[in-house]
C-alpha cells in the first residue's frame, strides 16, 4: 500500500490521456445519438465502492438510489422517458475508478450521480468532463474536488472546510483543552485535520497539540498512539476510515487514554464499532451530515428503503436517493440531457427539497449549509448527540 | 523510552514471525515466495473459520482456546503452504528464477482474490478477542495478552532454531541449501524436504495471522500485503536464508519503525526506518547476520 501515491499519479497521467484520447471521440457520438433518439432512457452512472476496503457502502447507495429511479418511474419518468441506472466500482482507488469512469462515459451515461471517496472521485472529473457529462457527487467531499473549480461538477455532500467547522464547534462546546488530530495522508483525511487545526489554532480555549499521521491498512498503531498519549490530550480527532478508526479507538483505549474520542464522516459505519469492541467504541463521536437514523420526518423512506432491500439504509443512502431525484430534477428543467444546458438547470436550483434541507448551490457548487451534526455511539448503536443547529 | 522499546519488539515480534518463513524457502530454493504474506492472511482467515464454527467462549476460556486453535490453524495454513509449493513452485523449479518470481506473485494475488471471492471485500471481526488491561512495567504499559503472544513467538522461533540445528531434519534443509544436487546424490529426498520445509514456514505464518486477528481483531483479505513487503525487509536486513538473523531483523525493523514514529511523526516514520535500512545494506550488504554467498545459477 506504500505505492498508493505513486499510483494515484501514474493513474492521473493515464486518465489524462484516456480522458483526451476517447473523449472527443465520444463527446462527438453522443450528441448525435442524443438526437437521434429521444425516448431512449435517460442513463444515470454511479461510481461507487463494490469492493475494496470500503465496499461495505456501495449497496446502501446504489440501493437507494435505484429506489427513487423506481418512484421517478413509477410516476413517468422524466420528459416520457425512463431513468435507468449503470453502476460501476471505484474500489475507493484512483486506478479502478478512472476504468469505472471510462466504462461508464463508454455506456452512455447522462449524468454521473456517484463518488465516495474522493481520492477515487478526483481522478473521474476530468473524464465525466471530456465527455460532458454532469456530476452530481453524492458522498466524496474533500476541498480538493471543489478547488478544481471545474463547471460541471456539483457536491451534495457537506465539504471538508464545513466538516472542520462542526468539528471545532464541538470541541468548544466539550470545553476540550488539548487536541490531537489524526489522519491517514489521504487527501480527504489529511484536508480535515489540518483545516480543523487552522481553526483550533484561532485564539479560544482549544489547541491542537499535535497532528499524528498513520500509515493506513497497518493493524498496530502503538507507536502513534504512545506519541498522542506524550501530549497529555482531553480530545482526539480521527479524520479517515472505519478500519483504521476502530483499531485507533480500540487501542487508545487499551492504552488508558479516558479522554474524548471524535471521528470524521468517513468512519460512520457499524463496522467501526465491531472493530473497536462495544466497549471502546462506546461514547465516540463523530462529524457526520445526515444519516437515515437522524433524518427527521423520514420514516415512510425507510419504510420504504426497507421493504424494497429487506435491510436498512446507512450512511450516504439519502444523499444517493436525492442525488437521482435531483438529476431527474435538473433533466426535467434543462429540457433534455444536453450537459451545458442541465449544468446551468442545477446552478439555477433553489429550494429543491432534499433531506438536508432546501437546496441552493453556492458559486462553488457545494451546499450553502453543510449540515454536519454530531453523533455519538450509544449502547452500541450510532445516534444523534447534537445538530449544532 | 521502555514504552518504544515494548511497542517495537510488540510488532517486530510478528514481523519476525512471518519472515521466517521468508527466509526459509529463499534459504532452501532461493525463491522470494511473494505469496507469503498472503499466507499470513490465510491464517487469520482459518482460525477465524474455525472460531466461527466452535461458536460463543466465556472470555475466561478465551486465551486456552486460542491455543488450541493457533495450533489447528499451523497444520492447515502448513498444508496450503504443501499445496501452493506443488501447484505453483514445483514444476517451476528448474525454470529461470523470473518466472518463478512472477509465479509468486501470480500466487499472491490468487490467494488475496480467492479470499476475497470466498469471504468479502469486507473487513471481519474475530468472535474471540484479547483485550484486557494493561498494567505498568519499568514504565511501560503492556497486558498479559501482549506477554503470552510475545511469548508465543519466541517459543515457535527457539523451536525451529532447535529443528534446524539439532536435528536430522534441519540437516537435511542445511544439506540442501548448500548444493540441492549433491544432497540429492547422497539419498536425501530433496522434494519432501523441501515441502516440509514450506509447512513449517506457512505454518508459522498462520500462527502469527491467528494471534494477529485475536489481538487486533480485524482482518480482511490484503491484510497480508503490507506485512509481507515488511517481514521481507526484516529478513533482508537479518541476512536471508539466516535464521537467527532474520528474527532479529524482525524485532529491528519494529524498533525503527516505533522510534521512528517518536522522533519524526507518523509521516517520517517509513521514510527514517527504510532511510536507515539502506544505508545499513551499503555498509553490509549480507545483512546482520548473512553470509556472502556465492551465486548459483
Amino acid at each position: 500500500m506504500r505505492a498508493i501515491p505513486l499510483k494515484s499519479f501514474a493513474s492521473l497521467a493515464v486518465v489524462g490521456l484516456l480522458a483526451t484520447g476517447c473523449g472527443q471521440g465520444l463527446l462527438g457520438g453522443d450528441d448525435g445519438d442524443k438526437a437521434a433518439t429521444a425516448n431512449d432512457p435517460i442513463v444515470l452512472g454511479m461510481l461507487i465502492p463494490q469492493s475494496g476496503s470500503e465496499a461495505a457502502i456501495g449497496p446502501y447507495m446504489s440501493n437507494a438510489a435505484q429506489l427513487a429511479l423506481d418512484e421517478i418511474n413509477a410516476k413517468g419518468g422524466v420528459l416520457g422517458r425512463k431513468l435507468e441506472l449503470k453502476t460501476a466500482d471505484d474500489a475507493c482507488d484512483a486506478q479502478s475508478a478512472a476504468a469505472g469512469a471510462n466504462k461508464l462515459v463508454t455506456e452512455g451515461v447522462d449524468i454521473s450521480v456517484g463518488g465516495y471517496c474522493s481520492g477515487a472521485t478526483l481522478p473521474t472529473l476530468p473524464i465525466f468532463g471530456k465527455a460532458n457529462i454532469p456530476m452530481i457527487i453524492p458522498a466524496a467531499n474533500s476541498q480538493e474536488l471543489v478547488d478544481q473549480k471545474l463547471k460541471h461538477v456539483f457536491l451534495i455532500n457537506g465539504t471538508g472546510s464545513q466538516q472542520a467547522g462542526a468539528a471545532e464547534k464541538w470541541i468548544a462546546k466539550q470545553g476540550a483543552k488539548s487536541v490531537v488530530l489524526m489522519h491517514d495522508n489521504t487527501s480527504y483525511s489529511k484536508d480535515i485535520a489540518l483545516r480543523t487545526k487552522a481553526l483550533l489554532d484561532a485564539p479560544g480555549d482549544a489547541e491542537a497539540v499535535l497532528v499524528e499521521t498513520v500509515t493506513p491498512k497497518e493493524s498496530d498503531y502503538s507507536a502513534n498512539i504512545t506519541n498522542v498519549l506524550a501530549k497529555k490530550p482531553d480530545f482526539v480527532y480521527w479524520t479517515g476510515y472505519f478500519q483504521e478508526g476502530g483499531l485507533i479507538a480500540r487501542q487508545l483505549r487499551q492504552a488508558g487514554y479516558k479522554g474524548s474520542i471524535m471521528v470524521g464522516d468517513g468512519s460512520v459505519s457499524p463496522k467501526l464499532v465491531e472493530i473497536a469492541g462495544a466497549e471502546a467504541a462506546e461514547g465516540v463521536y463523530a462529524t457526520m451530515t445526515q444519516t437515515p437514523d437522524t433524518l427527521e420526518g423520514a420514516e415512510g423512506w425507510i419504510a420504504a428503503y426497507k421493504k424494497k432491500y429487506n435491510a436498512d439504509p446507512g450512511p450516504y443512502s439519502n444523499q444517493a436517493y436525492d442525488a437521482v431525484r435531483l438529476a431527474a430534477e435538473a433533466v426535467t428543467k434543462a429540457g433534455g440531457t444536453d450537459g451545458a444546458k442541465v449544468v446551468s438547470a442545477l446552478e439555477a436550483i433553489d429550494g429543491f427539497s432534499m433531506f438536508s434541507g432546501p437546496l441552493k448551490f453556492t458559486p462553488e457548487h457545494t451546499l450553502s449549509n453543510g449540515g454536519f451534526q454530531i453523533l455519538v455511539v450509544k449502547d452500541g448503536k450510532i445516534t444523534l448527540q447534537d445538530s449544532l443547529k | 523510552m521502555t514504552q518504544l522499546v515494548w511497542n517495537g519488539l510488540f510488532v517486530g515480534s510478528f514481523y519476525a514471525l512471518v519472515a521466517l518463513g521468508y527466509s526459509m524457502v529463499y534459504g532452501i530454493i532461493k525463491l522470494l515466495n511473494f505469496a507469503h504474506g498472503d499466507l499470513y492472511m490465510l491464517g487469520a482467515f482459518v482460525g477465524f473459520a474455525i472460531l466461527g464454527a466452535v461458536g460463543g467462549v466465556s472470555s475466561s476460556m478465551a486465551l486456552p482456546l486460542l491455543l488450541v486453535v493457533l495450533l489447528a490453524t499451523m497444520v492447515l495454513t502448513g498444508l496450503a503452504g504443501v499445496a501452493l509449493e506443488r501447484v505453483a513452485y514445483r514444476p517451476l523449479r528448474r525454470a529461470p528464477r523470473l518466472s518463478l518470481l512472477i509465479t509468486a506473485v501470480g500466487a499472491s494475488f490468487a490467494l488475496e482474490y480467492g479470499m476475497r471471492a470466498a469471504a468479502g471485500a469486507d473487513p471481519r471481526v474475530y468472535p474471540v478477542r484479547l483485550g484486557g488491561t494493561s498494567v505498568e512495567v519499568l514504565g511501560a504499559r503492556l497486558t498479559l495478552q501482549q506477554l503470552v503472544l510475545v511469548g508465543v513467538a519466541v517459543v515457535l522461533m527457539i523451536g525451529l532454531n532447535l529443528l534446524i540445528t539439532r536435528t536430522r531434519e534441519g540437516r537435511a534443509m542445511r544439506a540442501i541449501a548448500l548444493d540441492p544436487r549433491t544432497s540429492s546424490l547422497m539419498g536425501i529426498d530433496v522434494n519432501a524436504v523441501i515441502s516440509r520445509t514450506f509447512f513449517i514456514g506457512s505454518a508459522l505464518a498462520g500462527a502469527a495471522g491467528v494471534m494477529a486477528g485475536a489481538y487486533y481483531g480485524k482482518i480482511d483479505f490484503l491484510m497480508g500485503f503490507l506485512i509481507g513487503l515488511k517481514a521481507f525487509t526484516a529478513a533482508v536486513i537479518g541476512g536471508i536464508g539466516n535464521i537467527p538473523g532474520t528474527m532479529l531483523g524482525g524485532l529491528l525493523l519494529g524498533l525503527l519503525e516505533s522510534f521512528g514514529t517518536f522522533w519524526l511523526g507518523g509521516e517520517w516514520r517509513d521514510v527514517f526506518a527504510f532511510g536507515v535500512l539502506i544505508l545499513f545494506l551499503t555498509v553490509r550488504p549480507t545483512g546482520l547476520l548473512g553470509e556472502r554467498v556465492t551465486e548459483r545459477v
